[in-house]
C-alpha cells in the first residue's frame, strides 16, 4: 500500500506538529508514506469564497502530486471533503476520479481502510471531542445530532480505547465552532461568538484538552482561549493517536 | 392574461421527469391504538375521558355537560344553519360534538361539515367536547387519509387539542383564538352494560 | 464589511437577548429532535416528501392546472398573479367587488414577500393580522423575524408595553396569559366584523382542489368562517398531487417546525360556505424562473417549516432582521439572491457551510450546497466584489505554486514571530480582533520534513 501524505497548507505552515504526528503514526502502522514535496493547498479557501474558477490551478496542483498513490491521507476532514466533493469542477479524468476516490481523513482511514479502531493509546487527560462539520457531516465520520439514525462517531471509536483517556459530555455535541474560513474574517463577530460558546462548553463539562479532525477548528478555539487566558490545551486527534504504545 | 404568462413560464423548463413515489402504507399493527391515543391527547393539552357504553356517555354528557349545546342532538342541529348569525354563535360556551375518527399518533380527531351544521362552531365556542368511538382510531395519519378517503365534504379538520401560542417570548397558553379546553370521550359501543 | 455582519453585531450587542435567542431556538431544536426520534421512519419520510415535491416540480404544469379544474368544479374562483403587484390588486379588486374594508389575515409569508399589507392600508382598507406573534410586529410595525415564531425577538415585557400602548391592557402585567387574552378579546371582536378572510396556503391538494391550512391558534378558520368572503393566497410550489400526500407532510411539518406531532388544526377548505365565497389566488413572482434553475430548484421544495433557522448556530446568533429578508436564516439566504442578487449578496456569505440545515429540512433540500453554488454565482459577476476577484486570482496564483507558496508562508510566520505585538494586532486584523494568532515556530512542516528526508535522499520509508 503506498500511501500519499497530504499536509493542508496551514499545518504545514503553523502547525507542523500535526503533520509529523501523522507521519510518525502512520510508519508506525508499517505503511509507505511519500510526502510529495510540491505539494501546496486543496483550494477550499478560494473556493469557499466563491473563486472556485480561480481555484482550479490549485486542484489541478493537488491531483498532479497525488495522482500515483492506492490512498491520499490528510489530517483534515475538511479538505478532504473538498476534494471529495468540490473536485467535480475539474474534468473528471481517470486521474481526477481515482484521486476523489481514494483520498481519506486520517480517522476514517484507520477505522474503514486499515480496519483498526484499537492504537493502544495511553493518554489519560479528560478530552473534548470537537466534531468538526465537514468531517462529521460531509464525510460522515459520524452520526450528528440531527439525523434520526444509529448513533456512532469513528474518531470516539478511536479514542475511547486510549488508556486513562476520560471522554466528557457535551452540551451541544456537535455544534459548529464559527471558523468556517473567511467567515471568520467576514463575520467575525458571529464567528467569535459561536467560538466562545463551545469553548464554554468543553470547559463547563471539565475538558482539559479539546481535539478534533480539523487543526482549523482548534485554531480558531485556541485563538479565543488564549486571548482569555484560558488554561485548555489544543491538540490535533492525530498527536492524540500518536501517544500510543505501536 | 397572468394565468397564460405563468403557465407558458412553468412549461418552459427542462426538469427531467422523476417517479412519484407509492404512497405509504405502514400497516403497523400488534399495537394498542387506542392506549397510544389516550396518553396523546394530555401531550397536546387536551383531556381525555374514558366511559364505558353508549349510556355512560348519555349519563356523562347531562351531568358534566348540562347546559352546553349538543349538536348530538338533531333538533339542536337543525335550529343552527350554516348562514346563522356570528354574533349568535359567539355566545356559544359549551359545544358537544361527534368526532369521526382519532389518530393515535398525534392525539387528533377529525370532523367535517356532517358533525356540524355550522363551520364557525368548533373554532367559536370556549369549551369544545368531542364523543369518539373506541373503535374509530387509526395509528398514524397515512392511515387516516386511506380512511377519509377523498370524502371530506366541503370542510374538514384535524384537532389536536385546544387552541394554543407560545408566540409571548415561547411561553405555551391555551385558547389563543380557538377552544380553550378540548375534552375527548371515548365510550365503547359494543359493550353491553 | 457585508449587511448581514454588520446587523448581527449590533444584535449581539444586547448580550442577554442574543444569549436567550440562541437558548430559545436550541431548545425548539431539541424538542424537534425529541418529536423526530419518535418516528423511526422519520428519514423515510423525509425521502418520500422529497421525491413528492421533486415529482411535483417536473409535472408542475398538469399538477397546477388540475388544482384548478377540481377547485373550480368545487365552486372555488381561481385567480392567477404572475408579479406582486398583481397578487395585491386582484385581492384589492375582491375587496372592492364586495364593498368590504374590514380584513383579518392568518399568516402567509407569501402576502408578506408581496407587501400586501401595505398596499391595502394605502387603499383605506383595514387589514389585522391575526396570528399573535403577527399582530405583535404589526402593531410594532416591524417585520417577522422567524417564519413560525414572528416574535421571538421580543420580550414580553417589551409585548407588554405595546399591549399597554395599544390595547389598553394593565401597565406593566407581562404574564404570558394575561397578554394572550388580551389579545384573544381584541381579534374576537376583528373576527366576528370581518367582512374578508385572507390565509396562506400549507398545502394545494391537485387531487381534489383542497386548499390545506395549519395552525396552532385557531385565527385562520375563525376568519375564514367567520367573513362572507375568504381568499386564499398560495406560491405555486405549493400544490401537491394526493391526499396521501398529505399524510407525508402533516406527519413532517409540525415536528419540524415546533416538535409538536401535529398543529391543533389541519384545516381542510374544499367549497366556500352556503352563500359564502371562496377565492385562491395562484401566484408565480419569480418562482417559474426559479423553476429553470437546475442549481437552485430545489429549494422550491420548502415547506416553510424554519427548522433550518432553529438549527443554524449563525441565525440563532444574529437573529432573523439580520437578513434583511422576509424570510431569513438558511432558506431565506438561498431564495433572496433569486429576488435580487445585489441587495442579498450578503447573506450566502452569513453561515460557516455546517450542514446542519439540510440534514433537518423535512424535504431534504441542499441548503448548504445552494449556499455554495450562490457564492460562486455571486462571485461571478465583475460588478461585486471586484477588488475581491483580484486579490483570489492572486491567492489562486500563490496556492498553486510550491515556490511563491513556500516563500509566503516563510514571510508570514517570520512576521508573526518578529513583529511587534502592536503592529499585528493592528485594525485590520480582523482575525485578532477576539482571537490570538496562532503560535508558530520558525519551521514548516516542508522543512521539517527535508531536514529529516529529503536531505538524506530519503522519502517514504521510515
Amino acid at each position: 500500500m503506498k500511501i500519499g501524505l497530504f499536509i493542508p497548507c496551514y499545518i504545514d505552515q503553523f502547525y507542523p506538529i500535526v503533520g509529523i504526528a501523522t507521519l510518525e503514526l502512520l510508519h508506525k502502522l508499517g505503511l509507505e508514506v511519500y510526502y510529495p514535496p510540491e505539494q501546496t493547498c486543496c483550494g477550499q479557501p478560494l473556493a469557499n469564497s466563491g473563486a472556485e474558477k480561480e481555484a482550479i490551478p490549485i486542484y489541478k496542483n493537488f491531483v498532479r502530486n497525488f495522482s500515483n498513490f492506492d490512498y491520499v491521507v490528510s489530517p483534515s476532514g475538511s479538505c478532504v471533503y473538498h476534494i471529495r466533493e468540490n473536485y467535480d469542477l475539474l474534468e473528471q479524468t481517470n486521474e481526477v476520479r481515482k484521486v476523489r476516490q481514494t483520498t481519506y481523513e486520517l480517522c476514517e482511514f484507520i477505522v474503514d481502510i486499515l480496519k483498526i479502531d484499537d492504537l493502544s493509546i495511553e493518554y489519560p487527560h479528560k478530552v473534548g471531542i470537537h466534531q468538526s462539520c465537514h468531517g462529521l457531516r460531509g464525510l460522515k465520520l459520524g452520526n450528528p445530532s440531527e439525523l434520526i439514525a444509529e448513533h456512532y462517531s469513528k474518531v470516539h471509536r478511536l479514542l475511547e480505547k486510549a488508556e486513562g483517556i476520560e471522554i466528557i459530555n457535551l452540551d451541544r455535541n456537535d455544534e459548529c465552532c464559527g471558523f468556517g474560513g473567511t467567515f471568520s474574517i467576514l463575520q467575525p463577530d458571529i464567528s467569535a461568538k459561536m467560538g466562545k460558546d463551545r469553548l464554554e462548553d468543553h470547559m463547563r463539562n471539565g475538558a482539559e484538552v479539546i481535539t478534533a479532525t480539523d487543526m482549523s477548528c482548534l485554531m480558531h478555539l485556541e485563538g479565543i482561549a488564549r486571548r482569555h487566558n484560558k488554561e485548555v490545551q489544543f491538540v490535533h486527534v492525530a498527536e492524540i493517536l500518536n501517544s500510543n504504545h505501536l | 392574461m397572468d394565468r397564460n404568462k405563468i403557465l407558458y413560464n412553468i412549461q418552459r423548463n427542462e426538469i427531467v421527469s422523476i417517479k412519484l413515489p407509492n404512497p405509504i402504507d405502514l400497516q403497523i399493527t400488534g399495537i394498542n391504538k387506542l392506549d397510544i391515543f389516550k396518553k396523546k391527547i394530555p401531550q397536546t393539552g387536551g383531556d381525555c375521558i374514558e366511559v364505558k357504553t353508549t349510556k355512560a356517555l348519555i349519563t356523562y354528557l347531562n351531568e358534566h355537560f348540562t347546559y352546553a349545546t349538543n349538536f348530538r342532538e338533531k333538533e339542536v342541529f337543525n335550529e343552527f344553519t350554516a348562514t346563522y348569525p356570528t354574533e349568535r354563535l359567539a355566545i356559544l360556551k359549551t359545544v358537544i360534538i361527534d368526532g369521526q375518527f382519532g389518530v393515535a399518533e398525534n392525539g387528533s380527531v377529525w370532523i367535517n361539515d356532517s358533525n356540524f351544521p355550522n363551520r364557525l362552531i368548533p373554532f367559536i365556542t370556549e369549551v369544545l367536547v368531542l364523543c369518539l368511538n373506541s373503535e374509530q382510531i387509526v395509528s398514524d395519519m397515512h392511515e387516516a387519509y386511506i380512511k377519509i378517503n377523498n370524502d371530506i365534504t366541503g370542510f374538514g379538520v384535524f384537532m389536536s387539542g385546544p387552541s394554543k401560542t407560545s408566540d409571548i417570548e415561547q411561553h405555551l397558553v391555551y385558547g389563543a383564538h380557538g377552544a380553550k379546553k378540548l375534552i375527548v370521550i371515548i365510550y365503547h359501543e359494543n359493550v353491553v352494560e | 464589511m457585508t449587511q448581514h455582519n454588520q446587523k448581527a453585531s449590533l444584535f449581539l450587542k444586547n448580550a442577554e437577548r442574543a444569549a436567550w435567542h440562541d437558548e430559545t431556538l436550541w431548545m425548539v431544536r431539541q424538542k424537534r429532535d425529541k418529536a423526530a426520534s419518535d418516528v423511526p421512519e422519520w428519514e423515510r419520510l423525509r425521502e418520500q416528501a422529497s421525491q413528492i415535491k421533486m415529482h411535483t416540480l417536473s409535472k408542475h404544469y398538469e399538477y397546477l392546472t388540475r388544482f384548478e379544474e377540481m377547485a373550480k368544479n368545487n365552486g372555488v374562483q381561481i385567480h392567477w398573479a404572475s408579479t406582486a403587484t398583481r397578487l395585491n390588486e386582484i385581492v384589492y379588486q375582491i375587496i372592492k367587488e364586495n364593498n368590504a374594508s374590514k380584513v383579518v389575515k392568518s399568516k402567509s409569508m407569501l402576502t408578506e414577500e408581496c407587501g400586501l399589507n401595505p398596499y391595502l392600508e394605502k387603499k383605506g382598507i383595514e387589514i389585522i393580522d391575526t396570528d399573535l406573534g403577527e399582530r405583535i410586529i404589526q402593531l410594532r410595525k416591524e417585520p417577522p423575524s422567524h417564519i413560525v415564531m414572528p416574535a421571538i425577538h421580543l420580550s414580553k415585557e417589551e409585548i407588554s408595553e405595546l399591549f399597554h400602548n395599544q390595547l389598553h391592557s394593565e401597565k406593566d402585567n407581562s404574564d404570558p396569559t394575561y397578554l394572550a387574552s388580551i389579545a384573544r378579546l381584541h381579534l374576537r371582536q376583528k373576527f366576528l366584523e370581518s367582512e374578508v378572510a385572507i390565509t396562506g396556503v400549507n398545502f394545494a391538494v391537485a387531487e381534489n382542489g383542497a386548499v390545506v391550512v395549519c395552525t396552532n391558534e385557531g385565527n385562520a378558520d375563525l376568519g375564514v368562517h367567520a367573513a362572507p368572503v375568504q381568499i386564499h393566497c398560495m406560491g405555486i410550489e405549493k400544490v401537491i398531487p394526493r391526499m396521501s400526500d398529505l399524510a407525508v407532510f402533516i406527519r413532517l411539518l409540525a415536528r419540524s417546525a415546533t416538535g409538536q406531532s401535529i398543529t391543533t388544526y389541519t384545516s381542510h377548505y374544499l367549497t366556500p360556505k352556503p352563500g359564502g365565497q371562496m377565492h385562491i389566488v395562484i401566484v408565480d413572482n419569480g418562482r417559474s424562473e426559479l423553476l429553470k434553475k437546475a442549481d437552485y430548484r430545489d429549494s422550491l421544495k420548502c415547506i416553510r417549516c424554519g427548522a433550518c433557522m432553529n438549527t443554524c448556530p449563525v441565525y440563532r446568533r444574529s437573529g432573523g432582521h439580520s437578513y434583511h429578508y422576509v424570510i431569513p436564516g438558511p432558506i431565506g439566504s438561498i431564495l433572496a439572491p433569486h429576488k435580487h442578487r445585489n441587495n442579498y449578496k450578503d447573506l450566502p456569505f452569513a453561515s460557516s457551510l455546517c450542514g446542519s440545515c439540510s440534514n433537518v429540512c423535512p424535504v431534504k433540500i441542499n441548503i448548504h450546497g445552494q449556499l455554495y453554488r450562490w457564492r460562486q454565482d455571486i462571485s461571478k459577476e465583475s460588478t461585486f466584489f471586484h477588488w475581491k476577484k483580484s486579490i483570489m486570482k492572486i491567492a489562486g496564483k500563490i496556492l498553486s505554486s510550491n515556490t511563491i507558496y513556500n516563500l509566503s508562508g516563510k514571510v508570514t510566520r517570520w512576521s508573526i514571530i518578529h513583529l511587534p505585538r502592536v503592529i499585528i494586532y493592528n485594525r485590520l486584523n480582523i482575525w485578532g480582533k477576539d482571537r490570538e494568532l496562532p503560535k508558530v515556530s520558525g519551521e514548516s512542516f516542508k522543512q521539517w520534513y527535508y531536514n529529516k528526508y529529503e536531505k538524506q535522499g530519503q522519502n517514504g520509508q521510515k
